[in-house]
Order: C-alpha cells, then structure tokens, then sequence
C-alpha cells in the first residue's frame, strides 16, 4: 500500500529573476516497509522534496497524499495533527528539546498524543538503539551519536507510518552512519513503514530498496546497483 | 505545564532572574499599597469612627471645616435619624519637651460621636480631653497638663481613645464648653452657640432640610475634599498602576527574548506536529508559575517588613487589597505573556529543516 503519494507536484520560490524552480514536476511513491534514498548534490531540492511530503509546506501544484488524506487541501492546524500522527521526523540536528532529559523527551509526546509505544515497546527499542541507560541524560551531555539515536527513537515513539529523515548521519563518523541506517532498514521491515532517507553519503544506499537521484529538481528512480560496487 | 516545569527546573539561573524581578516590583506594590492605606487611615479615622453618613457645613467653607461656622439652631434636624454639632481647633499641644501637631474635637457627650475609652475615664469637667492612643506612643500619658500653642490654657488627658486621627494628625475629645475657653478665653461666657459643623445619620442626604446657606455633603465627599487627601491618593494609586505597566512589560520583554532563543526548538516541535496551542500554553502557563512565585515572594516580604517598621512610619496592610493587587499582577504578567505566544504561532516549522 502507498504510504505517501506525490502526484504532478512542483515547488518553485520566488518569481521573475529570481525564481528558483526547486522542484519540477515529479510523481513519487512511497510503500510500506519500503526504504527509500534521495540522493542528490546541495541545493538540488532534496530538503524541499522531504518537506513537502511531510506536510512541512505545499507544494506550488500538485498533489500530495499520506495514508489516502489529500495533504493539499488541509490547513496548517490538521497537517501538524496529521504529521503527530502519521510521520516520524529524523533531522540533521538539534531536533531535542535541550531541557528535557531523553525519557522526557518522550513523555512530552505522550503528553501530546495517544497511541504511541507502549512501555515494553520503547524498552525494547532503546535498548536496540543503545540508548537505555541514557533516558535520564539531557541532550547537552551525550555525544552526537547518541542525539541521532534518540532522535530516532522519537521518531518512532509514535507508531508513525511514515520515517522522513534528512541527513540522519550526517554528524555521524562512518560506522556509525552504517549502525543508523540498519537501524532504519530494520524498523521498516518490521514496524512495515515507508521510510525516505534523503542524503547525500553515496555509501549508504546499500539497504535502500529504491534510490532516487535529485538533479535541479528533477527526481529520477536510478539502479541501484549504480552506486554500490 | 509539562514543558514550562520541566525548563523552569533546568534554567534555575535564568528563571530565578525572572521572579527576581517581579519580587522587587510586587513588593513595591503591597508597600505602596499599604503606604496608601495608612495615610489614608491618617486622614480618615476620626471621621470613620463617628459611623455618620453625612456632614452639614456652610455654603461659603469649600468643604473645610475650620472654614465653615455654623450657629448651633441653624439646623434643626428635620429629615435626618440623628445629628450633633461638632467643633473644632487645631494646634499645637505640648507637654515638657514633646509637642505635637493636634486636631480638638468639641462633641456632646451624649450624641453619637462621643469616642469610646479605651483606658482612663472619659472628660467630665472642663478642661479635661480624651487623646488618641498615637499621642501615648509619642509619650503622653493620663494627667498630662497640656498646654496649647494658641492659649493660655490647658488641658488635661483623662482617657485614650483608639483610631481617632484626622487630616494626619491625632485628635483630642473635648466638651462644647472647654473649646469655647480655648477660642475666647476669659471672654467665653458659655452661651457662645457657634460650632462649626454638623454630622448627621440618615439614610437619605437628599431629604435634610436644611438652611440655604448650608451645604450637605456625603462622608466620603468631605472627607475627599480634606486638604491633600485625594491628591495623596491619586500619586500613589497612580505609582501602583504604573507598576502594574512595567510588571507587564518586564515580564513580556524577558519571555520574549526567551522564546526568540528558542524559536528553533519550537520550529522542531511544530513539525513534529505538536500544535501552537500547546506551545503557547506552556508559555503561558510558565508565566503564571513565574509571576506566582514572584508576587507571593513579594507578599511576604511586604508583610514581614511591615512587622519591623517603626510605627511613625504610616504603613497599614489591607490584606485584601494586597490580593486584589497581586491577582492584578498576576494577571497583567499572563498578558504580557501574550506578545510571546503570537511569536510561536507565527514560527513556521519549515525552519526545522534548515539546509
Ligand atoms: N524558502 C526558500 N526560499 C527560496 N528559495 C529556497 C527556499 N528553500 C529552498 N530554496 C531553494 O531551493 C533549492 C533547493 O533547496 P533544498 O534546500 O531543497 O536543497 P537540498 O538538496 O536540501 O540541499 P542541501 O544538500 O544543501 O541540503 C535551492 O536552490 C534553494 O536555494
Ligand atoms: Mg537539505
């Protein structure tokens, strides 16, 4: 089944002079327990894919679905209801809130939502992710690893269907990088999600199932076997 | 709550500055607030005292008492309860090296603003006063001789009364007659029917009948029309409600430049679907933990004070005024709190994806 669908949609900033066309007409689809790379050189319209199939903003034409819901039509108030629900964001960076220690971070989105992990669940994934005995550390005091691992763990504290990563491992050396996306490969074989990872580390769409390459906004499904050796 | 506790606890530092402040300004408040209150019992108590709802006075006094003179059968009493004369004289009474500024109150010792005794008997033959029990702590006791300013007469403390001072200063009780040998000396014959007001109980002022030349007044107009009372009032009220604006712009000024440091974090939790709501909830309700804990801090500060001050210093807490007050403050800091919660609407969790 199509987690995510993107039909005809186009991005484009600005006009005139300085119109920047980010993303050009693209059709995309996203499976469950599918894993998918967005591979692509800076500025190629990666990020602005990732937030528009999150819901993060709309794309200038087009349309997007999650889970059958026509995102497009939705106001900001439902698509932040729908991305609680549905999605699971990983970020580069500093996506913690810097004053609640890791086990807060997700009683926060208990706080905020139902249905999330339950208590032998989420055990059972920090101690997957190695994270079990940071649950009472604060974001300051572990190592970038360790953030990106939490910031997993959010992501997938509430059931999402959806995993949108952008540049996971990129604070990441390079085994570690590997560890997240097993990880990631993982989770969406067993949790059956559709998870889209954008990068940019060529190295590390070997668990990929699909890779697509972003040219000026241009995304094209490529084979795999072209970048692995 | 979860949010606001949680960053409380982790930026003691920071947050401790935020009550700090509004400690300093809810204490200035309730010390104000109980300032404005002892001088305006400074003023009022003597007139609070006599319970009446009105005071006849002439046309001509502009309110003032000293300035209105009024003969005795000018008013007959006809559409009030109950009325009786009241005169009166300021000077200064002195006894050995203590002087002090002091209002005579000549009553009737059977109309209804004959002051209670609180200690010693009250006046019977002429002469003799009654003093406010502030005139004790200034060291007069029962049996001074006083002697006056203005004559060559004196008087003699036969008894305190408590809550008797007027216009700031203390009151003696005397009888109509004594105060008559005050103003004319040897020249009084007794028959002297001049006074120079009269205080009046009823239930409506409009229905007194009274003579062209004489003017009724409610209580609370004349004691407003006491020379400098409103005027006092008005600074100090004035200063409170000022303090009431800077509390709220301290208040809005640090949430603000807090919530701007954390405008990514919000971005972050926005993408995550986490709604405006609640982010401005918890903006919300940490103000109201924050100006809790600053203005109770405040209060019992202020009420602590005002157990050591020495009693010349006029500060009468109204505890409920105080709550009023610092609900206000309260208050006034959650509005405050209001230009913060517009920044976090407005955060776009776009920015949650930098690059
Ligand atoms: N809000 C915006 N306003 C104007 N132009 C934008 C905006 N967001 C992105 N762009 C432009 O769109 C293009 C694609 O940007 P995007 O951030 O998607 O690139 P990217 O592939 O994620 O790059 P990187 O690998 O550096 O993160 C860029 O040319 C960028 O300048
Ligand atoms: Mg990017």
């Amino acid at each position: 089944m199509a987690i995510l669908e993107l039909k005809k949609v186009q991005k484009t900033f600005g006009s005139g002079r300085t119109k920047v066309e980010a993303m050009k007409e693209t059709n995309f689809e996203a499976q469950q327990g599918e894993l998918v790379a967005v591979i692509g050189p800076s500025g190629s319209g990666k990020s602005t894919f990732l937030s528009i199939a999150g819901g993060l903003q709309t794309p200038t034409a087009g349309e997007v679905r999650m889970n059958g819901t026509a995102l497009t039509d939705l106001k900001e108030k439902k698509r932040a209801a729908l991305r609680l629900k549905e999605v699971g964001f990983v970020l580069q960076a500093s996506n913690l809130v810097p004053y609640l220690n890791v086990g807060q971070q997700m009683q926060l989105l208990d706080k905020v939502k139902k249905g999330n992990m339950s208590k032998a669940e989420s055990e059972a994934l920090y101690q997957s992710l190695g994270i079990d005995h940071l649950l009472c550390s604060f974001p300051k005091d572990l190592s970038g690893g360790e953030r990106q691992r939490v910031a997993i763990a959010k992501a997938l504290y509430t059931n999402p269907s959806l995993i949108l990563a952008d540049e996971p491992t990129a604070s990441l050396d390079s085994d570690r990088a590997f560890e997240v996306m097993r990880m990631l490969k993982e989770i969406t074989e067993e949790k059956q999600t559709a998870t889209i990872v954008v990068t940019h580390d060529t190295r590390l769409i070997e668990d990929c199932d699909k890779v697509y390459q972003m040219t000026d906004g241009n995304m094209e499904l490529q084979e795999k076997e072209r970048y692995t050796v | 709550m979860f949010l606001a506790w949680n960053e409380i606890k982790n930026n003691k530092l920071r947050f401790t500055l935020v009550i700090g402040v509004l400690v300093l300004i809810s204490y200035l408040v309730f010390f104000l607030s109980g300032l404005a209150n002892g001088l305006e019992q400074l003023n009022r108590e003597a007139v609070d005292k006599w319970e009446a709802d009105g005071v006849i006075l002439t046309e001509e006094s502009d309110l003032r008492l000293q300035q209105s003179i009024v003969s005795a059968d000018d008013f007959d009493g006809a559409g009030v309860d109950e009325y009786t004369e009241l005169s009166q004289l300021s000077a200064i009474a002195s006894h050995g090296d203590k002087k002090e500024n002091v209002f005579i109150f000549a009553v009737d010792e059977a109309s209804f603003i004959m002051p209670n005794v609180t200690e010693g008997n009250a006046f019977a033959d002429e002469g003799e006063v009654i003093a406010d029990d502030t005139l004790k702590e200034d060291g007069f006791e029962i049996g001074d001789e006083i002697s006056l300013s203005s004559t060559e007469e004196t008087l003699e403390i036969t008894g305190f009364t408590d809550k008797a001072r007027f216009n700031a200063a203390p009151v003696l009780f005397t009888d109509l007659n004594t105060l008559e040998t005050l103003q004319y000396g040897e020249m009084a014959e007794g028959d002297n029917d001049a006074v120079n007001a009269f205080v009046i109980r009823t239930d409506n002022l409009d229905s007194v009948e009274a003579d062209e030349a004489l003017q009724v007044v409610d209580t609370e107009t004349f004691i407003e029309n006491l020379p400098g009372y409103t005027e006092q009032n008005l600074t100090l009220t004035l200063m409170i409600y000022f303090l009431f604006v800077i509390s709220a712009v301290v208040l809005a000024i640090f949430l603000y430049v807090l919530t701007i440091q954390k405008i990514s974090i919000f971005g972050v939790m926005k993408a995550q679907g986490i709604s405006s709501q609640y982010l401005a909830g918890s903006v919300v309700a940490q103000t109201f933990l924050l100006s809790l804990a600053g203005v109770m801090i405040g209060l019992v500060l202020a009420v602590v004070t005002g157990l050591f001050l020495p009693a010349a210093v006029p500060v009468a807490f109204n505890y409920i005024e105080m709550l009023v007050y610092g609900m206000i403050l309260i208050a006034v800091s959650v509005i405050g709190a209001f230009i913060s919660v517009q920044t976090i609407v407005r955060i776009d969790p776009l920015r949650a994806i930098g690059g």
